[in-house]
């Protein structure tokens, strides 16, 4: 076996035209690493700078109203992943700024797509597009000629009397088409993470480490099925147009077919609808700026009773807090309602494109490739879920200090000072485990595994029926 | 040594075959003439293991082709009509990677000198063969088989498209192959070259060997007319 595939390497490494294109190749995909660290890297940047300013403001207020702080808020910023300059995944159309502030739960904006100018509208290049799309092309090209070569020229003849067993050499093809994409996306990783060499840890190995295998996965599939094929076909041209027909189904046909099956069994409600939605049973709650409120009038009485006083004013603290909170919290569970069943329905979709890998392996290495670079919807749907934790955190901690800082009810005058304001806790986005990414992603994992050893029992198959003649 | 017994084979309707017997012994080389379609190739596949045959038996050296087709190669050269080599390799490194693929390994030098015995020149050795000629190109076949210390040689046209001077080497070096003590059956439709390197001489035609002769009992333009007669009746 080990014969056969130097000799392919060989061949390889000899071809003067597969040369060059390999090394144009190798240097488009390191060029655009390089591109995509710089990305993120410049993107974290300007965020870690954002987030200080933005801190370093709200630290500096020397007293204020906690409501009208309330008001001026403060900004999130999504953070990215170490392997977001390899897979930008669906960050470039999500949003990556988060207004925080009262009363409301402000959608997240600023996505890269809204911002780019018409002519960078095809999207950015990334490793990802070159990785996913490209080099899988190159492997069909590489590989296609593998086994039908052997046949049209009589010298798979003369390997067979020479003692080479048909398995070994099948498998020697694919393996070293296989060997071939995974030394470029090594060159990938290498040159990605020498660039990233200081954001280095055990979860961003890990993380990589399950990427790296998506892929390998894949390629061996793709390997395999266009071995298989040139050996299962009379010539190379068949094999090629069977195989470049099965990538562009995998590849264009089927992924737009599948998520446009799972939108319609899931279908998410428009953004209307979603802000209607809300506004009609957030109207149902306590109107913090209206002491005339049906609902505020009840908590009122409860509050005065609780307190043992007949009026506002007697209340030795500030009933606007509590009537603000009362709203916040009346709005939070308005918002639980309505983003978690958004999530629900997301969560269905996922699955069922999960699922679809069945069909299409690309599906599958798609999300995992998303997935372990944290650029998916769950990493989206997580930060916004701690974000809008925060804001919980954050207003009622404004709230609080309104209601018990010393002011009484009515005095929007009342004013808190610095030290309150730099005791207001920041926003620590926590990332998602290794074990929960892996776990959102095993079923992409396992189905490529599933692929792959489909690919193999395809490929000894055709050794019993390969024509020599 | 080749031994084939009433052996038949059929391509759907086509008759490739019919109840075909023949053995080569070591150290004698059978030609077998025919037009295209007579069974030839067919033959040389049949002892290959590429085909099976419908009836009748075939044997290499003692060996079943049809039950120890593994153990049959290991003693088997085969020279077809085109030896296509790899382009990529020198002919030095496409004996070396033949050699290593039946479980060879030999030194340069030895390699060299198999090259040698085959015909190839030396500046030849470590040239592409991308650059090669048919007749080249047959050289490095030949040493492959040689090389792989082969008893038994199968040579399916092996000198269309040589050159005279290339086709005499051929032939030199196939009486000296079995003088050595190789058994060899050449397929071909060079009557002249057959008659000069081959012991015996067989003509079939429509799968039957219709005529089995010994090349010295002939010369050249007697073998012609019998040949075309055959062909022609």
């Amino acid at each position: 076996m080990w014969q056969l595939i130097s000799n392919e390497w060989k061949y390889y490494l000899r071809s003067r035209l597969l040369f060059w294109v390999s090394v144009g190749f190798a240097a488009v995909l390191v060029l655009t690493a390089i591109l995509g660290q710089y990305q993120s890297q410049t993107q974290a940047y300007k965020y870690a700078n954002a987030t200080d300013h933005l801190r370093g403001q709200w630290e500096s207020i020397e007293s204020m109203n906690p409501h009208s702080a309330a008001h001026y808020g403060t900004y999130l910023f999504k953070p990215g992943g170490m392997l977001n300059g390899l897979d930008d995944g669906i960050t470039t159309v999500t949003g990556n700024v988060l207004r925080v502030e009262g009363h409301v739960q402000n959608e997240i904006v600023y996505s890269e797509a809204s911002q780019v100018k018409s002519v960078s509208r095809f999207g950015k290049l990334r490793s990802a597009l070159l990785l996913q799309y490209i080099l899988p092309l190159l492997l069909i090209f590489l590989a296609f000629v593998s086994m039908s070569n052997e046949k049209e020229s009589g010298r798979l003849r003369l390997l067979l009397i020479q003692g080479a067993k048909p398995s070994s050499i099948i498998f020697a093809k694919a393996l070293s088409a296989w060997l071939y994409g995974l030394a470029l996306l090594l060159l990938v990783f290498g040159a990605y993470f020498l660039l990233n060499i200081a954001s280095v840890n055990a979860i961003t190995v890990t993380r990589s480490l399950f990427f790296f295998t998506s892929y390998a996965l894949y390629y061996f599939v793709i390997c395999g099925l266009t071995v298989y094929l040139s050996a299962r076909w009379q010539n190379a041209t068949l094999a090629l147009t069977s195989m470049l027909a099965i990538w562009i189904l995998w590849t264009i046909f089927l992924p737009s077919m599948l998520i446009s099956y799972a939108e319609a069994a899931y279908p998410l409600p428009s953004r209307d609808q979603f802000k209607t939605a809300m506004k009609e049973d957030r109207s149902k709650g306590i109107d913090g700026h209206n002491p005339s409120d049906a609902r505020n009038k009840e908590l009122q009485d409860k509050v005065l009773a609780e307190y043992g006083v007949d009026s506002l004013s007697q209340l030795p603290i500030n009933f606007d807090g509590l009537r603000m909170q009362a709203d916040e919290e009346y709005g939070n569970i308005v918002w639980d309602k309505h983003f978690g069943n958004i999530r629900g329905i997301i969560t269905e979709q996922k699955r069922l494109t999960q699922m679809a890998g069945l069909l299409n392996p690309f599906l599958s290495l798609r999300n995992a490739s998303m997935g372990f670079a944290g650029s998916d919807n769950v990493h989206h749907h997580d930060f916004l879920l701690q974000a809008e934790n925060y804001r919980r955190v954050f207003i009622k901690a404004l709230n609080d200090k309104h209601a018990f800082g010393g002011s009484k009810t009515g005095d929007w005058g009342w004013k808190a000072d610095n030290a309150f304001f730099k005791s207001v806790p920041k926003f620590e986005f926590q990332s998602k485990s290794t074990g929960t990414v892996l776990n959102a992603y095993a079923v992409d994992l396992v189905l490529l595994l599933l692929w792959a050893g489909l690919t193999l029992v395809l490929m000894l198959t055709s050794t019993r029926n390969m024509k020599t003649i | 040594m080749i031994q084939i017994d009433n052996v038949s084979k059929s391509f759907r309707s086509n008759v490739a075959l019919q109840d075909l017997s023949l053995q080569v012994n070591k150290g004698e080389i059978l030609g077998l003439l025919g037009a295209n379609g007579a069974g030839k190739t067919t033959t040389i596949n049949l002892l290959l293991g590429f085909v099976t045959p419908d009836k009748g038996s075939l044997r290499i050296n003692d060996l079943d082709v049809l039950n120890s087709i593994n153990e049959v190669r290991q003693h088997v050269g085969y020279i077809p009509e085109n030896v296509n080599l790899y382009g990529y390799l020198s002919g030095l490194e496409n004996l070396d990677y033949f050699c290593r693929l039946a479980g060879m390994k030999y030194s340069r030098a030895e390699l060299s000198g198999f090259l040698d015995t085959s015909g190839l020149a030396k500046q030849a050795h470590d040239q592409r063969v991308s650059g090669y000629s048919k007749g080249m190109r047959q050289k490095v076949g030949i040493a492959i088989a040689y090389a792989k210390k082969a008893t038994v040689f199968l040579l399916d046209e092996p000198a269309s498209g040589l050159d005279p001077l290339a086709s005499n080497e051929l032939s030199l070096i196939l009486r000296k192959l079995a003088d050595e003590g190789a058994a060899i059956l050449m397929a071909s439709h060079d009557i002249f070259r057959v008659r000069e390197v081959c012991d015996r001489i067989g003509i079939l035609r429509n799968g039957q060997l219709i005529q089995e002769l010994s090349g010295s009992e002939v010369t050249a333009n007697e073998l012609e007319q019998l040949y075309l007669k055959f062909m022609k009746s």
